[in-house]
């Protein structure tokens, strides 16, 4: 096959090198690396940086002429040679300017959609699309922040003649989110090593890798009493239909018969109707804490607090909807993010979509500014007035502590579900802990339901922490 | 607790800056370190064969470059790389054999090329990664170089041996340094 391709050039010195790279041909390209998906005009955009000198030959001349020096003085033509032969060296490295990586770069994965803990493997090839050979090329390829490199790293070093390839394998474990890759970065030096220059090598087809986890139904979650008008599962204190005895009272005509006191007919001779406990639906907000602090982990390998935060709402989410409820999702952060509360099963379609894959629950922080009060007026805005909120949340911080204060001050009732992510290895992160405890205790204080939990799943600590609530 | 930042997530685009995965080893590819240790054994024993004094202080530079290599440590490398040139001239100031000298001084070249490259290749690809052909190039290059340097300076000194004393050939150089400033 043969494709007409652009290549750009951007040299950041300001000297500006268009080159235009031959049309390949059908040499070793789609050997057997699955690329021929795209068949349209694709682009390896490349970008120079600014070649800088490395420094490593630095002092070869003053040594060669200290030799050369000494020679002459001593009266040793061996030194005077040793000298020369030093020269020699500084001429290398004198010589030659950095080459920019006119590569042509494909990346494959092996897997569009993995399901999260997956490993995916990614092929990257490198072929030398200019003229003229690179000596000392090293590849680092641009693995999504959130992805962890399992098998290999994703990087070669190596020496391409014109035409030929260099190619590369690592495996990556997939989790939850949509990850792009980014460009590839190609550093290249000359011969001697002393100029080097950095190229950003975007690849024609930038590797993309999107997982969606199923929602398990997390148990049965405890709801607070405020609900809506909707029958549900939701015990209220309301007399009507339902299955729970909650009062008896005298016979209204209309009332329908298997609901008369027979019993007390049979003992006074008066009717009565017995009343049962209506069940009714609630509405729930999920909220996630996702601000820059919700970002931490006990340790740099394990999984921060925002992970587990979505995937206890994963199960929240499904035991709510499965229980008749009706299940918002809203994320508290600098990227806005909304699910309006609703029911069905296309709601959970779209539900597992927004846990999955939206961007305001990236796997990593997106770097923008959280403004906390512009945040909770749009929030209690969107909030419908009987929804309540669980909200799940590191509390890492006090503001944290402060929003689920003020939600629950605005009527709505607050669940707070923290997952415990400090550890208790030095005195810092002991306070930290500390801190945490001080704030879930005050939250209780304050008449908030509150649930921590760490290590164990999600559904254990919420049956254990049920045990000792008053329904 | 870990706070993850966005600008701490490991930019695996820094160039010189060795960001670190945990899964990456940063230490320079064993092929670089055995290539610069060879090469200065070479140096040692060349240096030896000249003067024994000179011989002992290649021994050091040898010492120098492996703690370098496996400290990480470009300084350290460049002082290695320094007594190594130090033990050179005590070697031909205390008269030992011009083809000597010239291999121990390629050989200290060499063997202080592939031990920075190493270190570079290490900080910004890693131990694991494949570098076995990126070492071999440039150290190969470094010998030609070293090769063809010390083919030209032994044919010329062989061409005018014995009738030329010190000084010319000293003002060879002189136009050889002189090339080499208008080459840059």
């Amino acid at each position: 096959m043969s494709r007409g391709r652009r290549s750009s050039a951007v040299d950041a010195g300001g000297a500006a090198d268009s080159e235009e790279s031959d049309d390949e041909g059908s040499d070793d390209e789609g050997g057997g690396d699955g690329e021929g998906s795209d068949d349209g005009p694709a682009t390896t955009e490349r970008v120079t940086r600014r070649g800088v000198e490395t420094g490593r030959w630095d002092g070869i001349r003053g040594a060669a002429l200290a030799l050369v020096g000494v020679g002459v003085i001593a009266r040793r033509p061996g030194l005077v040679l040793l000298g020369a032969v030093g020269v020699g060296y500084a001429l290398y490295a004198s010589v030659g300017e950095a080459p920019a990586a006119t590569l042509d770069v494909t990346r494959t994965v092996s897997d569009a959609t993995p399901e999260p803990g997956d490993e995916v493997t990614v092929a990257v090839r490198a072929r030398n699309a200019g003229d003229a050979p690179v000596a000392d090329l090293r590849l680092v390829d641009g693995v999504p922040p959130a992805l962890e490199v399992v098998d290999g790293p994703a990087r070669i070093a190596t020496a391409l003649r014109p035409g030929s390839a260099a190619a590369f394998e690592y495996a990556v474990r997939a989790t939850r989110g949509e990850h792009e890759w980014e460009a590839v970065t190609a550093i290249t030096r000359n011969p001697s090593g002393s100029r080097e220059r950095t190229t950003a090598i975007e690849p024609a087809d930038p590797a993309r890798v999107v997982c969606t986890p199923e929602l398990a139904a997390g148990g049965d979650l405890p709801l607070r009493g405020l609900t809506t008008r909707y029958h549900g599962r939701m015990p209220t204190d309301v007399g009507g239909a339902g299955v729970e005895f909650h009062a008896t009272r005298e016979y209204r005509r209309g009332d329908p018969l298997k609901r008369v006191d027979w019993n007390r007919r049979a003992r006074t001779g008066e009717l009565a109707t017995v009343e049962l406990r209506e069940e009714r639906a609630a509405t729930v907000v999920l909220l996630i804490d996702a601000r820059e602090s919700a970002y931490a982990a006990p340790e740099p390998a394990a999984e921060t607090a925002v992970e587990a935060s979505v995937g206890a709402a994963g199960q929240a989410f499904r035991a709510l909807l499965d229980g008749g409820d009706r299940v918002g999702i809203a994320a508290l952060g600098p990227v806005d993010c909304w699910l309006a509360p609703g029911a069905g099963s296309a709601h959970a379609a779209r539900g597992r979509d927004t846990l999955a894959t939206d961007p305001a629950l990236a796997p990593t922080p997106s770097g923008d500014r959280f403004y906390r009060s512009l945040w909770l007026r749009r929030f209690r805005r969107r909030l419908p007035a009987d929804a309540q909120v669980l909200f799940f949340t590191p509390l890492v911080d006090d503001a944290a502590a402060s929003i689920a204060r003020r939600i629950d001050a605005h009527g709505h009732l607050v669940t707070a579900l923290s997952p415990d992510v400090t550890a208790g290895e030095t005195p810092g992160e002991r306070l930290v802990g500390f801190e945490r405890r001080e704030r879930l205790r005050e939250l209780r204080s304050a008449g908030i339901r509150a649930v921590e939990w760490d290590g164990e799943s999600f559904p254990v600590a919420v049956a254990r922490a049920t045990n000792r609530w008053s329904p | 607790m870990v706070a993850v930042s966005a600008d701490g997530s490991p930019a695996d685009g820094g160039a010189n800056a060795p960001t670190d995965r945990p899964e990456r080893d940063a230490r320079p590819p064993t092929l670089a370190v055995v290539v610069a240790l060879v090469a200065a054994a070479v140096a040692s024993l060349a240096g030896f064969l000249a003067a024994p004094l000179g011989g002992a202080l290649l021994g050091a530079a040898t010492v120098g470059l492996v703690a370098g290599s496996f400290r990480r440590s470009h300084r350290l490398l460049s002082w290695a790389a320094g007594v190594g040139t130090v033990g050179l001239a005590v070697a031909g100031y205390r008269g030992g054999g011009v083809e000597a000298l010239l291999v121990g001084g390629v050989a200290l070249a060499v063997a202080w090329d592939a031990a920075d490259h190493g270190l570079s290749v290490g900080a910004q690809v890693g131990r694991e990664a494949r570098t076995r052909r990126n070492v071999a190039v440039h150290a190969g290059t470094t010998l030609l170089v070293g090769a063809l340097s010390v083919g030209v300076v032994y044919g010329v000194y062989l061409a005018a041996a014995g009738s030329q004393p010190v000084a010319a050939l000293a003002l060879l150089l002189f136009g050889a340094v002189v090339l080499a400033s208008a080459l840059r």
